[in-house]
């Protein structure tokens, strides 16, 4: 499904990634942890196609496709979705059309006509379930006055509208109480499928309670320094990252 | 070109040649006055012709041709093609003017009691309002223009407590070339009268020439008016509107100007407010695009106390075009407790394109809420990235953009048929695939 290889980033001249390799299968779910500054932001953007960040060396391959030749709008046709860590708001633009543009995008793309009126709002309307979106949120501006859980949860809302292939959640967890963590885990949970893959950016072990990861990477400094079980992440909370800086330097 | 940068050269010199360039347009006025067969009894020569180093005119160089205006054919027949309705699926009274004439096979007009609705030029013996030492026509060599060759126009009487049923729709339409069009627009509403009105200006693709509108609405105690205004017209049409709304007590007047097209379009809008609990509204929206010019002079003269207006201009520029926006706001001593807002916000969608805002707040009293902003930005690159993340194409997210930045203005149209058409229009325009922000969507 992705496959990164020797991957390298910088913004405004300062070097984030230094020769990342990540490979994800279809049906994986893949957690990246790692200190504050270790690049686990930067690779999300970096793959999501940000232009601020500039590639300076390595591939990206999505799905037999050169991904870093296809811009923003092609690569989330292509079926890559980001969840971000501060989903933006867009005043003005109501979420229910934004999502309509966005679908239709993808169904352009697809060579499908646009998306019927009635046929839409059912779609919506079964989404929204998946992450207990309220109604009201709907017709809302994007993301303007939402609680940072309505936010996050109007991330996943939107991954369940566009159907990726592979979705990386940006620090998701973030912001988010007990409940609305364990809401948006089950979103995400619910669309678990042998088809969709899911990399999972987190600070924390506790999401990865709720989201269990087939292999988990330790990010540091621009590198993938330690991969494994689950139980890595187990370990990283009980003895910090300083352990694994410690192990990388002896 | 030859006078393009006055300011460079030194003021004697500068002015000697001003003077000149005027006396020879004075044997233009000449020459139009016998064409014309009107009686030079409008003083025009007592307004100077505007020059950049007026303030009023200083980034609106109209050195280059204002004496083609005076120089044109006077192309008044009445041409074939205008558009039947520019508003579809409105219900609405009409006047139409082509070319400056009244076209009376295409015109409706209300049959309503307590409304005197005409063309100007059948009023008969009725006076028109007086222009007095604050009118436009006594400090603007456009207004005065206006003045002295406007011959037809709307004439509006509503009486005391009439609320007309249905808009009345004025549709300019400009064809041909040599086009000069001046209209007057006399509106007098009494007590608690209450009328909406659409002013739709249009001009055929090779229409050339220039368009010279004024409004003068006198707004009586507890009246309303709602002024839906918009220009989008083709061709090389320069397009000058100048309203001039003075308001009693408690009455409630808005204007809405919505540029969607125009190759260089000035609008002059001043508000009196002479009567205490009046509100004064005025927005607009404007997208020139490339090539084209588009200003935006207002005016709120708050006079007396008790009073509230609420300004709100948004421009988004697009190609090498040029944006002007002027708001002058004036609070006088008497003017206590005077509420007035205004609101400029602009967005350059390209580098060759420029803006020139400039709020202007003279307040003399001391115990008033006046509030202003004026930003020029770019396009919010987090907001672009986050929709083209969901699989939005670059030029579809900026569209979404640009519409929910002037949606506010658009939402404020008093007839729902015109903000439609308008985000019609400016759908094709700016080849915006569909304008889905559709009101019925609105739960």
């Amino acid at each position: 499904m992705l496959k990164i290889n020797e991957l390298k980033a910088s913004v405004e001249e300062a070097s984030i990634l230094k020769g990342l390799n990540l490979t994800i299968n279809p049906g994986e779910v893949h957690a990246i942890m790692g200190p504050n500054g270790s690049g686990k932001s930067t690779l999300a953007s970096v793959l999501a196609g940000r232009e601020e960040y500039e590639i300076e060396g390595g591939t990206v391959d999505f799905d037999g496709v050169d991904l870093l030749d296809m811009d923003a709008t092609e690569r989330a046709r292509a079926g890559l979705f980001l969840a971000f860590q501060y989903p933006v708001e867009i005043p003005g633009v109501s979420n229910i059309n934004f999502m309509r543009a966005a679908v239709n995008g993808k169904r352009e793309h697809e060579g499908l006509e646009p998306i019927k009126g009635k046929a839409f709002l059912d779609m919506v309307k079964e989404k929204a379930k998946l992450v207990e979106l309220d109604g009201r949120l709907r017709n809302r501006s994007v993301n303007e006055g939402f609680s940072g859980g309505e936010k996050k949860r109007n991330e996943i809302f939107q991954m369940a509208m566009l159907e990726p292939k592979l979705a990386i959640l940006d620090e998701t967890d973030s912001g988010l109480d007990i409940d609305a963590l364990r809401i948006v885990s089950e979103g995400v949970n619910a669309m678990r499928s042998p088809e969709r893959s899911f990399l999972v950016i987190t600070h924390y072990q506790r999401l990865l309670d709720y989201i269990v990861p087939d292999v988990v990477h330790v990010l540091v400094d621009g590198r993938i320094v330690r991969s494994g079980g689950k139980e890595l992440a187990l370990e990283l909370e009980e003895k910090g990252y300083d352990w694994i800086k410690e192990d990388i330097v002896a | 070109m030859d006078s393009a940068k006055p300011q460079l050269m030194d003021r004697p010199k500068a002015e000697a040649r001003h003077a000149a360039s005027e006396a020879s347009g004075a044997a233009l006025v000449s020459a139009l006055d016998a064409i014309l067969g009107v009686q030079a009894d409008v003083a025009l020569d007592a307004v100077p012709v505007p020059h950049r180093r007026v303030e009023r005119w200083k980034y609106t160089p109209v050195a280059s041709w204002w004496k083609d205006v005076l120089a044109s054919d006077v192309n008044t027949v009445a041409a074939a093609g205008c558009e039947a309705n520019p508003v579809p699926g409105l219900d609405a009274y009409r006047l139409v003017f082509v070319n400056g004439a009244f076209d009376a096979v295409a015109s409706d007009l209300p049959v309503h009691t307590g409304v005197t609705c005409m063309p100007l030029s059948q009023r008969g013996n009725a006076k028109l309002q007086d222009t007095d030492s604050f009118s436009p026509e006594t400090s603007d060599w456009f207004a005065g223009l206006n003045g002295r060759y406007s011959q037809e126009g709307l004439y509006l009487r509503v009486a005391q407590g009439v609320e007309l049923d249905r808009p009345i729709l004025i549709h300019h339409h400009t064809s041909g070339e040599g086009a000069f069009n001046v209209l007057r627009h006399d509106i007098a509403l009494a007590l608690n009268a209450s009328v909406k009105m659409v002013q739709w200006s249009t001009a055929h693709a090779g229409a050339e020439g220039s368009v010279n509108v004024l409004t003068r609405a006198d707004v009586g105690e507890g009246a309303r008016l709602h002024i839906d205004k918009v220009q989008d017209e083709e061709g090389t049409v320069r397009h000058i509107a100048f309203e001039d709304i003075r308001q009693h007590r408690a009455s409630h007047a808005e204007v809405h100007t919505i540029t969607v097209r125009g190759a260089w379009v000035r609008n002059d809008l001043t508000f009196r407010i002479n009567g205490e609990g009046a509100h004064a509204e005025l927005n607009g929206a404007f997208l020139p695009g490339e090539g084209e010019f588009v200003d935006n002079h207002t005016t709120v003269d708050h006079c007396v106390a008790h009073c509230t207006s609420s300004e709100n201009y948004k421009g988004i520029l697009y190609g090498k075009s040029t944006g002007v926006f002027n708001g002058k706001v004036f609070v006088r001593p008497d003017a206590q407790k005077t509420n007035a807002y205004q609101q400029n916000a602009n967005i350059l969608a390209s580098k060759k394109a420029s803006i020139n805002a400039k709020p202007e707040l003279e307040i003399y009293a001391d115990d008033v809420k006046c509030s202003h902003g004026c930003t020029v930005g770019q396009f919010d690159s987090d907001a672009l990235f986050y929709a083209r993340s969901r699989g939005v194409g670059l030029e579809a997210a900026k569209a979404m953009l640009v519409r929910a930045f002037i949606g506010d203005v658009l939402k404020g149209l008093a007839v729902l048929e015109v903000r439609l058409e308008v985000e019609h229009r400016l759908a094709e325009k700016h080849g915006w695939e569909v304008w889905s922000d559709h009101p019925n969507d609105e739960a």
